[in-house]
Formats: structure tokens, C-alpha cells, sequence
């Protein structure tokens, strides 16, 4: 072989390692790319998980001027849920074992409506709660879980709904239970229920 | 002569050579083809079979796990003290003491009166 012909056999094999290395790096490209948008759609359900599991430590309802404390109640030894002390500073309660405030299901949390000789309880005025009236619940990791009141029921006590109470539901909820209706002997002889859901947080 | 018909052989593979090795490495034509097919088969595969399988089952077994309410209470709760019913057994004790000492008091009185109007 001469040397023009090597030259020609050399310019050749470069040409086709040139052109075979330029056509790697868009595919990469493409690559990359479609790496890049994948997360995208995985991000979405994050965002709409609900706040993680932390105990409420207070309670705002502006409506109403409600700013109390929570305490933690749980089961009374015949079974019935635990109620708040009666005391001249009368502090709301959540009930322990329902999910915390932001979680899947009903939050419960108890307040008096009277505490008596004391005078007025903390959810006195629970009653006078509307639809779309707000709600925030302090958690203990700093965040407030905010709900929007869309009921408020008054139920004879020997008729509980303990399921639409207690039952499960598929988003966060929360219950404000008293007393409420007419007095008896020792106490009254209704409920007053408040059924609020999720929607926002702060924090 | 020979060096003249090498010299043109050599150019021509190298025409040749330049034309077909990007063809087979790269280029534009295969490209779209396995591009699009390969980015687009996995990522219907990838982005629609992740996201629908873990996701609900997650929720799912979350809302059982916790249990959300984990013991159910019996009954409807006492959240409310009349003041009738607290703190008036002390009040009712002052006051019905109070009653029994007057009425003593003018038991009392009665009586030493009594005798006096008897003695005099």
C-alpha cells in the first residue's frame, strides 16, 4: 500500500469514528430528559398526603372565641369516653384514640358546655358554629391542621350517632362534641356534634 | 496509473465509509424510531405502573393499620355539668343548718319566756 493510500484508509477510519461519536451524545440527551419528567408524576400523590401523625395540642375556633389548651382523654373504666376535669379553667380534650388532626379519619376532641358552678364551659357556644366556619387545631410538631365546619347537629344523647361519630371516612376530619338542648337533673339531654374536614394547613 | 486507480479506490471506500457508519452507529433515521419507542414504552410502564400500584395501597393500608378510631367509646359523652347538679351539697348543707340553728334559737326563746311568764 502506498502512503496516499494509507492517508485515504486513515481519513476514512477517522470520518466513521467522528461520525459515530457524534451520534451518542443526543440519545443521552433524550435520556436524561426522560428521567427528568418521571418524578414528576410521582410527586403528585406526596403532595396530597395528609399531615403526618403529631397530637394536637390546642384548639382555635375564631368563631366562637374558642383558644384552649387540648388535654388527652381517653376510655373511662364502664367504657364511655373521658371528659375533660371540672375546673374554673375549662380546657378542651382530644380523644387519644382517634387519629390525630390531619390524618385519615375523625379526630375527636370534648369540650363542656358547662362546668357548674363555675360558670360556662369552653365549647358554650359551640352551637352557634355555621357551615364553613373555621377551625385550627395546633399539632405538637408545629403545624396546624385548619378545618372548615360542614355540619353542626344536635342529637338526643339516647340516639348517639356513634357511627357518623367514630365510623371511618376516606379524608381528615374533625368532631367537636358537648352538651347541648335541654337540662336534666344532673346534666342535659343532648349532644352537640360539629363535623369538619381538612382543608388547609399552616406551618 | 496504479498510484492514480489506488488513490481513487481509497477515496471512494472513504465516500462509502463516510456515508454507511453513521447510518449503523447513529443517525437520523434509526433514532426517532428506537428513541421514541424506547422512551415512550417504558414510560408509560414506568410512570403508570408505579404510580397506580403503590399508591393506593398505601392509602389503603394506612386507613386500616391506623385503625383510624382504635377503640370505639360506648355511649354519648357527659360533657356538661348544671349547676344544680355541682358544687350545690355544700350550699344546700350551709343553708339547712342555718334553718335548724333559727329554729332552735327560737325554741329557745320560746321556752325562757314561757318560764318567765309562768314564774311571774
Amino acid at each position: 500500500m502506498t502512503s496516499l493510500s494509507r492517508r485515504a484508509f486513515v481519513t476514512a477510519a477517522t470520518a466513521s469514528l467522528l461520525a459515530g461519536c457524534a451520534g451518542a451524545a443526543p440519545h443521552q440527551v433524550t435520556t436524561t430528559a426522560h428521567r427528568r419528567q418521571a418524578p414528576a408524576p410521582t410527586a403528585t400523590p406526596t403532595a396530597r398526603t395528609a399531615l403526618g401523625r403529631s397530637v394536637p395540642v390546642r384548639l382555635r375556633i375564631p368563631a366562637i372565641g374558642v383558644d384552649t389548651p387540648l388535654l388527652r382523654l381517653g376510655l373511662a373504666a364502664d367504657g364511655t369516653v373521658q371528659v375533660p376535669p371540672i375546673t374554673a379553667h375549662d380546657r378542651a380534650g382530644w380523644y387519644r384514640y382517634s387519629p390525630t388532626p390531619g390524618q385519615a379519619g375523625p379526630s375527636v376532641v370534648l369540650g363542656h358546655v358547662t362546668v357548674g358552678s363555675y360558670g360556662d364551659g369552653v365549647f358554650r357556644r359551640l352551637a352557634e358554629l355555621r357551615r364553613g366556619d373555621e377551625v385550627e387545631t395546633r399539632l405538637e410538631n408545629g403545624r396546624s391542621a385548619v378545618f372548615t365546619v360542614g355540619e353542626v347537629r344536635t342529637v338526643a344523647k339516647a340516639q348517639f350517632p356513634t357511627k357518623d361519630v367514630y365510623g371511618d371516612v376516606d379524608r381528615p376530619e374533625l368532631r367537636l362534641i358537648t352538651c347541648g338542648g335541654p337540662r336534666s337533673g344532673h346534666g342535659y339531654l343532648d349532644n352537640v356534634i360539629v363535623f369538619a374536614t381538612l382543608t388547609g394547613t399552616r406551618g | 496509473m496504479r498510484r492514480t486507480v489506488l488513490s481513487a479506490a481509497a477515496l471512494a471506500c472513504t465516500a462509502v465509509l463516510a456515508g454507511t457508519v453513521p447510518a449503523f452507529a447513529d443517525s437520523t433515521t434509526p433514532r426517532p424510531v428506537p428513541t421514541v419507542v424506547a422512551s415512550e414504552a417504558p414510560s408509560t410502564a414506568q410512570s403508570a405502573r408505579p404510580s397506580e400500584v403503590p399508591s393506593p395501597v398505601p392509602t389503603r393500608v394506612s386507613k386500616r393499620d391506623r385503625g383510624q378510631v382504635a377503640a370505639v367509646p360506648a355511649g354519648a359523652p357527659d360533657t356538661g355539668v348544671t349547676e344544680s347538679s355541682s358544687g350545690s351539697g355544700s350550699e344546700a348543707a350551709l343553708i339547712g343548718g342555718g334553718a335548724a340553728a333559727a329554729l332552735a334559737a327560737g325554741a329557745v326563746l320560746f321556752t325562757v319566756r314561757r318560764r318567765r311568764a309562768t314564774g311571774a
